[in-house]
């Protein structure tokens, strides 16, 4: 047959078999998109070979759904993109000015440089990059699609709209995922050799599961962020990057907050809580709120106005988390869905982006031997974590476990920190901690140094329970930290969630139902049990955006109920549940949120 | 009695993008070319109908997309071929600029019995009610008479059945049954089934037609008013009775109308009553 006879006989849409590529790539995220970078170079140094690619991405547009910062590494940058100014990679600012800042209610602190660059290296960041990540993948996309047309052995189709909601096995071997929902099962799935998992857990974590790779549960916090644009005579705050600590999470929470000055005078502030807290009404989305009541990001904030909302969750094991296996027989677990993130520094791209592309290297070696066996796929692994790009994320490896050890750090001392802080300065908030408990402080704090700074294992095995599992019914503390009542804030810059959702566009064309409730019994005791302590229901309060609720029934009993057509498709829900009875999978047909901008 | 395979053709239109604000001249007309475009909107109930009704008829069923346009217009095409549409054909000629409603029937009618002898001849011929750029809902009816097609306007449900429609069509004030025989033409409203997402294997296949020339050769025919044996005294503006004496600017229609958006419920609420107070005082002085 003449080729063109032969591709058509392949391609015509009449032809029904099964659809296949060799490799298929799950979220266009920062690490499969650097694969699918450095997979072009390298299929183009050997022209005799011929690969199909498909890369699956649930959002409607590429970086739809990413919510980051971002400050990052420029030298990932450098590595895997190394035109990355001449191809016109979107770049915020540089950062010049790195600041850690204690917040009280109404004061800030300021830690000076060089206590943060000797205690908290992390947090300078003093020539990284400050990024909008989404728009950053969105060109990452678009000069993919450019690169690989000059690739003519290397096929790379992008699919908008189709997530992998399913996984299919043969003899334990991943051989395909689901990715539409006709009913007809030859359209529905897409075939392949070798698969990687860059979707934050969303279909990763079934893999994990499944074959048992983790000896340790990975914990997760939820980042909920906006970003704004300031009025014209606003704080010139490009180039400048804050990360907090202190207020509004005082609840014993570990958590945090950023504020990174961007281009074109705007600004995106964002505060991130771990999921594993005694709380069970975190409201994340309302903490934000709180966190921009405080002066001085008022003084920032004041006459601007919010551009966009969005939330997503981190991995925050770090090491301890990492499945023992980063491989199985024909896929790969890349970025958070490995959980590469190191919490410490708040840094999480320029590892899944050396994921990616280390990732690469073995993709390529695999097929040009046709061997996709877990064995052959470990040598990601292995090259992953020599990877000078994890060096920090190993040494900051007790980061988590600083805290969990030392928990009245954070449930005792720093609320009277911060309440003597407020009333007579930073010596007074630390005297006044100090002086709640001498030894106490002294030792936890010693304690946490040891483990904040340890170059060397210390013989502690870390242990993590899952988020959910921390929850207590009988918390008493005050849920969120307020803002003082006699502070001013203006009200136009505080956003209810049901308005938030609103700078998040949430959009779904087909009525939603990609999160399923397994048992209403189930809710109906959860219920009853935080109903009868005063709380709210954990999944109503913490979702960021207006999905959860309870619909009362005839007689007055109250049901679980969702707004799923507000749903960002962050996970916290999941992840929180207490009894464990929610699964979100990511929706079909484009359906979510427009994150362009976060 | 099954019914046997249609042969099925759906016109799609190119039109300005209602969303993006880029591409409007200082005097309120539309810069086609800096506008963003879209499949008219109208088009995706026409595409979806005729994509339902290949499911009706027998597994040898077929839909070809016809559109009529700049070249850009493959755009829609290449949609079009995403959601399941099996060919295309773009007809595209510099002279066809400027046609009105009666130009368009007769090229776009030309251009079907162009396609009737190579693609075979046709059971069903699927419009959209109307365009979002034009809004005559004028040129499906003229096609079809062109054609000599059984006509059925306002459809908003279909069956075939026994090789017959049964149809429910919108009248003033309420919704019609018909019966009609094949061939016919069908104009279909806003209140029919929204058109489904994309099928995976629709994406795969334009993914690779774009990179393959010859096979973009076969399934996006690009044809000019020569190729279908059009007059072209009939075409574009020659063939367009329609004069546009003037446009104007109407100015905003209307009333007062505030917006109140982007803040709090709270805030807008109180700028609500805010603003109804101080019309009511200024009402009351009258
Ligand atoms: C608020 C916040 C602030 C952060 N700040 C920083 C920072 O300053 N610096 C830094 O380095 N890191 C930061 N991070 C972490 C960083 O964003 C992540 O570590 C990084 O984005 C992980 O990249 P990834 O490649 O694993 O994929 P992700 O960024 O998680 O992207 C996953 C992609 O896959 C898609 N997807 C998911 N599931 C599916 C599915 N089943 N099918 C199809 N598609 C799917 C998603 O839509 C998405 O596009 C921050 C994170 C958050 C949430
Ligand atoms: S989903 Fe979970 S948190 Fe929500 S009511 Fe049900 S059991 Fe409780
Ligand atoms: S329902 Fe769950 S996944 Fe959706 S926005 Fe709320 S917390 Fe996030």
């Amino acid at each position: 047959m003449a080729t063109v006879e032969k591709e058509l006989a392949k391609n015509t849409t009449k032809q029904k078999g099964p659809i296949t590529y060799d490799l298929v790539l799950i979220g266009a995220s920062p690490a499969n998109l650097t694969l699918a970078h450095r997979l072009c170079d390298l299929m183009a140094l050997k022209p005799e070979m011929h690969l199909s690619v498909a890369i699956l991405e649930k959002s409607e547009e590429f970086g739809g759904h990413i919510v980051s910062g971002a400050v990052v590494n420029k030298k990932i940058f450098d590595k895997a993109f190394p035109n990355h100014i001449e191809d016109g990679m979107p770049i915020e600012s540089i950062c010049e000015e790195s600041s850690f800042a204690l917040l009280g209610r109404k004061k800030k602190f300021d830690v000076p440089s060089a206590i943060t660059r000797a205690l908290l290296p992390d947090f300078c960041k003093e020539g990284y990059y400050v990024l909008t990540l989404s728009n950053v993948v969105a060109w990452m996309a678009e000069t993919l699609q450019a690169k690989a047309a000059t690739v003519p052995n290397l096929d790379i189709d992008m699919y908008n709209g189709f997530p992998a909601t399913e996984i299919r096995y043969e003899n334990d071997k991943i051989s395909a995922v689901k990715v539409s929902n006709t009913g007809v099962d030859l359209e529905d799935y897409v075939h392949g050799d070798l698969f990687c998992f860059a979707d934050k857990g969303f279909l990763s974590k079934d893999i994990i599961k499944k074959f048992e790779l983790a000896d340790n549960p990975q914990i997760w916090s939820v980042g909920v962020k906006e970003t704004w644009r300031l009025r014209s005579d606003a704080p010139y705050l490009k180039g400048k990057v804050w990360h907090t600590l202190g207020f509004p999470t005082l609840d014993g929470t570990l958590g945090g907050g950023f504020v990174y000055g961007l281009d074109h005078n705007r600004v995106t502030i964002g505060q991130v809580i771990s999921l594993d807290s005694k709380n069970p009404n975190i409201h994340p989305q309302k903490q934000l709120q709180e966190l921009k009541k405080h002066p001085w990001l008022q003084n920032i904030l004041r006459d601007g106005e919010l551009l966009h909302y969005g939330a997503a969750v981190l991995p925050e094991g770090g090491p301890a988390s990492l499945p023992k296996a980063f491989q199985v027989d024909g896929a790969l677990l890349m970025g958070d869905a490995l959980g590469l993130l190191d919490v410490k520094a708040l840094a999480g791209v320029d590892k899944a982006m050396e994921s990616g592309y280390i990732g690469a290297e073995v993709v390529f070696e695999s097929f040009s031997k046709r061997d996709f066996s877990k064995e052959q796929l470990s040598k990601y692994q292995k090259k992953l974590l020599a990877s000078p790009f994890m060096d920090k994320y190993k040494a900051n490896r007790y980061f988590r476990q600083a805290f969990i050890k030392n928990p009245d750090l954070l449930e005792k001392y720093l609320p009277i920190f911060v309440d003597g802080f407020d009333k007579g300065g930073f010596l007074w908030g630390g005297l006044k901690a100090f002086l709640a408990n001498p030894i106490g402080l002294t030792v936890q704090t010693f304690s946490a140094l040891i483990h904040l700074n340890a170059p060397n294992e210390i013989n502690d095995e870390v242990r993590y329970m899952p988020g959910y599992e921390h929850i207590d019914p009988n918390f008493t503390k005050e849920m969120i930290a307020r803002n003082q009542s006699d502070e001013k804030y203006q009200k136009t810059t505080i956003y209810s969630r049901e308005d938030a959702v609103f700078y998040a566009q949430t959009k779904y064309e087909v009525h939603p139902e990609h999160i399923d409730e397994f048992s209403a019994e189930t809710c109906l005791k959860c219920i009853k049990t935080y109903e009868a302590k005063g709380l709210d229901v954990p999944c109503v309060s913490d979702c960021t955006a207006e999905v959860h609720r309870l619909d009362i029934r005839d007689g007055g009993v109250k049901v679980h109920g969702m707004s799923l057509e507000n749903c960002v498709q962050c996970r916290t829900c999941e992840l929180i549940c207490p009894e464990q009875n929610l699964r979100v999978n990511a929706a079909y047909s484009a359906g979510g949120p427009n994150f362009k901008g976060l | 009695m099954a019914n046997k395979d249609l042969n099925i053709y759906v016109l799609v239109k190119q039109v300005p993008d209602t969303r993006s604000k880029a591409g409007v001249n200082p005097d309120g007309t539309i810069d086609r070319a800096k506008a963003g475009k879209m499949l008219n909107p109208f088009d995706a109930y026409a595409m979806q109908a005729a994509l339902s009704a290949k499911r009706m008829g027998g597994p040898g069923s077929k839909v070809t997309a016809v559109s009529m346009g700049p070249p850009p217009a493959i755009d829609i095409l290449y949609q079009a071929l995403e959601h399941g549409v099996d060919k295309t054909c773009l007809l595209s000629d510099r002279k066809l600029a400027a046609s009105d409603t009666l130009a368009t029937s007769y090229a776009l009618a030309k251009t079907l019995e162009y396609l009737f002898k190579s693609d075979g001849k046709p059971d069903l011929v699927f419009c959209g009610l109307q365009t979002t750029d034009g809004d005559t809902a004028q040129v499906g009816p003229e096609i079809c008479e062109r054609l000599d097609l059984t006509q059925v306007t306002y459809v908003e449900g279909f069956e075939i059945k026994d090789n017959l429609i049964h149809a429910r069509k919108i009248i003033e004030g309420g919704a019609m049954e018909v019966e009609a025989k094949l061939p016919a033409l069908m104009t279909i409203a806003n209140s029919y089934n929204k058109l489904e997402f994309k099928t995976f294997r629709g994406a795969k296949f334009v993914q690779g037609l774009k990179r393959n020339e010859q096979l973009q050769k076969e399934y996006v025919k690009i044809i000019d008013l020569a190729t279908v044996e059009a007059d072209d005294m009939l075409c574009g503006l020659a063939g367009s009775p329609t004069i546009v004496s003037a446009t104007w600017k109407i100015g905003t229609v209307g009333g007062n109308c505030t917006m109140h958006q982007g803040k709090s419920v709270e805030d807008m609420v109180t700028e609500v009553f805010e603003t109804e107070n101080s019309v009511i005082k200024e009402l009351s002085k009258v």
